[in-house]
């Protein structure tokens, strides 16, 4: 017979009675409900579309099939868009982390009027929907008669207009502005919380303002560098509007293809496969890059 | 020479006044503190040596050399912060490393010298932790070392004994003194604790308002408070109200005095006052509050002055205190110790601890 105290590891049992009096789950309840009847239901629905096959809006015959899933893991063409996907998502997150940083850091250290009218510029954006802004893009970097070309020609600068519209580039300079303000956020709490006394005994150590900069600064803040960037690359990579309207309409990415088949090719069981795709490989990426983060964040962790 | 000397320092804050023109050189080795309530001015000073605040007026120099306009990167002085300010992010190795990797020391010298800075503190075990692991006695150890790796000229301390807790402060104070006696290390501290400056100080400076307002030896500030204010300030003081008249004070208990004739305050220690039952020459009274706190007793005397005269009397084995109510007579008891300082000053007659 195997030793009893052996088998059981020290573990809270679970009693009702403490279940029902546990205070902290309680106040979580309606948001509970409302994210499982609102969101993982549709979800879970969402993606067992893709294991069975849909025949004019009704379940068709067959039941359960990894028909759909293998046609689009083995489809050439989706492996291409979700590199494509990735790289964009890359790039934008990247090129927002550069733009945002500099904002944040400035902030904190703006004091009155002008730190307020900052956070009013940073969040005013969000006012207005992303489909304004991203039609916004399109007047301009669009043809030669866009604001950019126009200003460009202008001034002599190029005497060609440029082929911005229809082009990745596009999709990254509009990604990148739409999606500025969820990496400010993030660093703005804490540099602008930040505690001056560090860059201080840098600065006492010897270390010049750029060098305290990039020794204490940025490292310090890299919890939340690591926090904005896994959420930016998380909308970027599942965008599907903006590659669409900046991108053309010959210009696809896997979040554009789960929208054509399934609004207008109407194939749902094929879309509901490359959502299924598209979010596990989001999720993949964000762990990713989470995990990546937890090795420059370590000392953050650790407890007495 | 003196290392470090403080020149007609001033710096305004709007229209407050937060250092008045301050003066002090200190000499090499010497360790230094500056003492005053919160407000007074002693932080700023210490951060205007540092460079985190250039004064508007005056010069501060080091070995001779005007440091005042050296951005603080480039001035040769250690600096310890309140909450020491170590690096989070950073090893206790690496945080003591920082200054040396700054200066792009050759990595053995930097792996040597981070060494005897960590078996100085007796840290050698914690390298490679993060602060955060670290008590608060070890992170202070660890601020101190990240600082005197650099072999600075002068180590600024301030208030670094603020967030230990009490039990822990006086060991870590001569712990610390100790060490910057081995080092031989040029140091001011900025405290508000007196019994702290007390321990740790070569030469005390008390600051008011943005000046210095004495500054000596310990127990010669103690001993002679040329104001009112740093009677109080340093240990507790009976500070009586009295009128001096030909060289004698017409206080219940003449004291002999060369301050001309005027109003004065006569400063007592407590253990410089004895308690008489019966009719004799002195403040006469009635034993109020008494607080026995062992090896003396403290009474309160109300004897009818704006606040109680407060004596501190040794305690003698087999007798029992005296009992609240009892008519007794307040005495100077040696009145060569009394100290007597002209007016009624800013804070005539008050006296707590």
């Amino acid at each position: 017979m195997v030793d009893a105290t052996l088998m059981a590891p020290r573990r809270r049992r679970f009693s009702l009675a403490s279940f029902l009096d546990g205070g902290g789950f309680w106040p979580a309840v309606p948001a509970v409900l409302y994210l499982a009847v609102f969101m993982v239901a549709p979800i879970v629905t969402l993606l067992a579309f893709g294991f069975v096959t849909i025949d004019r809006g009704t379940v068709g015959e067959g039941g359960f099939t990894l028909a759909h899933m293998a046609g689009v893991l083995s489809d050439p063409l989706v492996w291409r868009l979700m590199w494509r996907s990735f790289w964009i998502a890359v790039v934008s997150t990247t090129l927002t982390l550069v733009f945002a940083y500099p904002v944040a850091y400035a902030y904190g250290h703006l004091k009155g009027i002008a730190r307020t009218l900052l956070l009013v510029a940073i969040i005013s954006p969000l006012l207005t929907s992303a489909l304004v802004r991203t039609y916004a893009w399109i007047v301009v970097l669009g043809g030669r008669r866009g604001l950019l070309n126009q200003t460009l020609l202008s001034l002599g600068i190029v005497d060609q207009p440029l082929q911005l519209l229809n082009t990745s580039t596009a999709v990254v300079i509009g990604m990148t502005q739409i999606h500025l303000p969820f990496m400010i956020l993030p660093l703005l709490a804490v540099l602008s919380e930040r505690d001056r006394r560090f860059e201080e005994a840098s600065l006492n150590l010897g270390a010049s303002e750029v060098s305290t900069f990039f020794r204490v600064v940025v490292p310090m803040s890299m919890p939340a560098i690591v926090a904005g960037f896994a959420l930016v690359f998380a909308v970027s990579y599942t965008n599907f509007i903006i590659p669409q309207l900046l991108g053309g309409g010959n210009y696809s990415t896997l979040a554009v293809q789960v929208y054509e088949q399934t609004i207008v090719v109407l194939d749902w069981s094929r879309g509901a496969a490359l959502a299924t795709l598209l979010l596990s490989t989001c999720f993949l990426f964000v762990f990713a890059i989470v995990a990546l983060g937890n090795c420059f964040t370590r000392w953050n962790e650790v407890r007495r | 020479m003196s290392q470090l000397v403080i020149e007609n320092v001033s710096k305004e804050f709007g229209a407050l006044k937060v250092l008045q023109s301050c003066h002090l050189a200190v000499e090499k080795g010497q360790v230094v503190t500056l003492l005053g309530p919160s407000g007074c001015g002693k932080t700023t000073l210490l951060r205007s040596i540092a460079g985190f605040l250039q004064p508007d007026d005056g010069r501060i120099l080091v070995n001779g050399t005007d440091i005042s306009h050296l951005p603080p990167n480039r001035r040769d002085v250690g600096y310890v912060f309140q909450n020491y300010a170590l690096f989070p992010h950073l090893t206790i190795r690496d945080n003591i490393a920082y200054g040396l990797t700054i200066r792009r020391r050759p990595r053995e010298e930097i792996r040597r010298r981070v060494d005897e800075a960590l078996s100085l503190i007796a840290l050698s075990a914690f390298a490679d932790r993060f602060p955060k692991q670290l008590s608060g006695g070890q992170q202070q150890r660890v601020a101190i070392a990240r600082s005197l790796v650099l072999e600075p000229e002068v180590l600024l301390l301030d208030e670094p004994f603020n967030a230990l807790d009490a039990q822990l402060r006086l060991s870590m104070q001569i712990e610390l003194r100790k060490l910057i006696d081995r080092v031989g290390i040029t140091s001011i501290f900025v405290t508000h604790d007196q019994q702290e400056a007390m321990t740790l100080s070569d030469r005390i400076a008390i600051m008011r308002g943005g000046r210095i307002e004495q500054l000596g030896a310990p127990l010669d500030i103690y001993d002679r408070p040329r104001t009112d204010f740093v009677a109080d300030f340093i240990g507790r003081a009976n500070l009586l109200p009295t009128e001096v008249a030909g060289g004698r004070t017409r206080s219940p208990q003449p004291i002999a005095t060369e301050l001309p004739d005027g109003p004065a305050t006569l400063v007592a220690r407590p253990e410089n006052i004895e308690i008489v039952t019966g009719d004799a020459v002195g403040w006469s009274g009635m034993i109020g509050f008494s607080t026995a706190l062992g090896p003396v007793i403290e009474y309160e005397i109300d004897c009818g002055l704006r606040e109680p005269i407060r004596a501190a009397i040794p305690r003698q084995a087999g007798r029992a205190p005296l009992e609240p109510g009892t008519r007794v007579t307040a005495r100077v008891r040696d009145e060569a110790a009394a100290v007597l300082l002209p007016g009624r000053g800013a804070q005539g007659g008050t006296a707590h601890g």
